[in-house]
């Protein structure tokens, strides 16, 4: 089986991809009860895209 | 005497369970969310062996580099720990990329990031396996 060239995603994509699968992981991992699961996968997204958007606008000026 | 006879069951007890905890953390890192399926913890092991699977695939279809153990500098040596963090799945990348990584585009670049994320978050996975058997926490 190769997948090699079968994923061809955005920046956007590839970091809400990425920011999805660890938060879901770490609210599996650091909490128990579903209802606190739900609450740190939505804080830890929301965190991890606003960090990033952030950050890449901080880079903005110097990009060129 | 009763209690001469007793004393030494707890120190055993607790080298039991340290080899116990032991097996356990070597068998999540093995095979991520195993660890936590043999102490009954479903939900955490859905989760690890999904989002450290869900990384792998992607990574490797990324063509991110999987790194080797002849790496050239401190940076490749560090980037092959981190992919042996996969544990099986880092067999499972090297076959899904057949062709090798490809650096040269943005996504082969942030598929390396996504197999070393997967190395390092199943290594966290299988060290809190490892705590919770040993009763630290959960």
């Amino acid at each position: 089986m190769n997948v090699g060239p079968g994923f061809k995603l955005t920046h956007l994509q590839a970091m809400l991809l990425f920011a999805l699968a660890i938060s879901i992981a770490f609210g599996f991992l650091s909490r128990r009860k579903p209802i606190e699961r739900v609450k740190y996968i939505v804080w830890s997204l929301f965190l991890f895209l606003l960090i990033g958007v952030g950050i890449g606008w901080a880079m903005y000026p110097f990009s060129r | 005497m009763a209690g001469e006879t007793s004393a030494p069951a707890v120190p055993q007890q607790d080298s039991r369970r340290d080899r116990i905890a032991f097996a356990i953390g070597v068998a999540g890192w093995l095979v991520p969310g195993l660890g936590h399926a043999l102490m009954k913890m479903w939900g955490r092991a859905v989760a690890c062996f999904l989002t450290v699977g869900v990384l792998v695939i992607l990574g490797a279809g990324m063509r991110g580099n999987v790194f080797n153990s002849s790496g050239n500098d401190a940076f490749d040596s560090l980037g092959y720990l981190a992919d042996l963090g996969t544990g099986t799945f880092y067999v499972l990348a090297r076959a899904l990329e057949r062709d090798g990584s490809d650096v040269s585009r943005a996504e082969g670049d942030y598929g390396t990031r996504f197999l070393a994320t997967a190395g390092v978050l199943n290594l966290l996975a299988a060290l809190h396996a490892y705590e919770a058997a040993r009763g630290r926490k959960a």
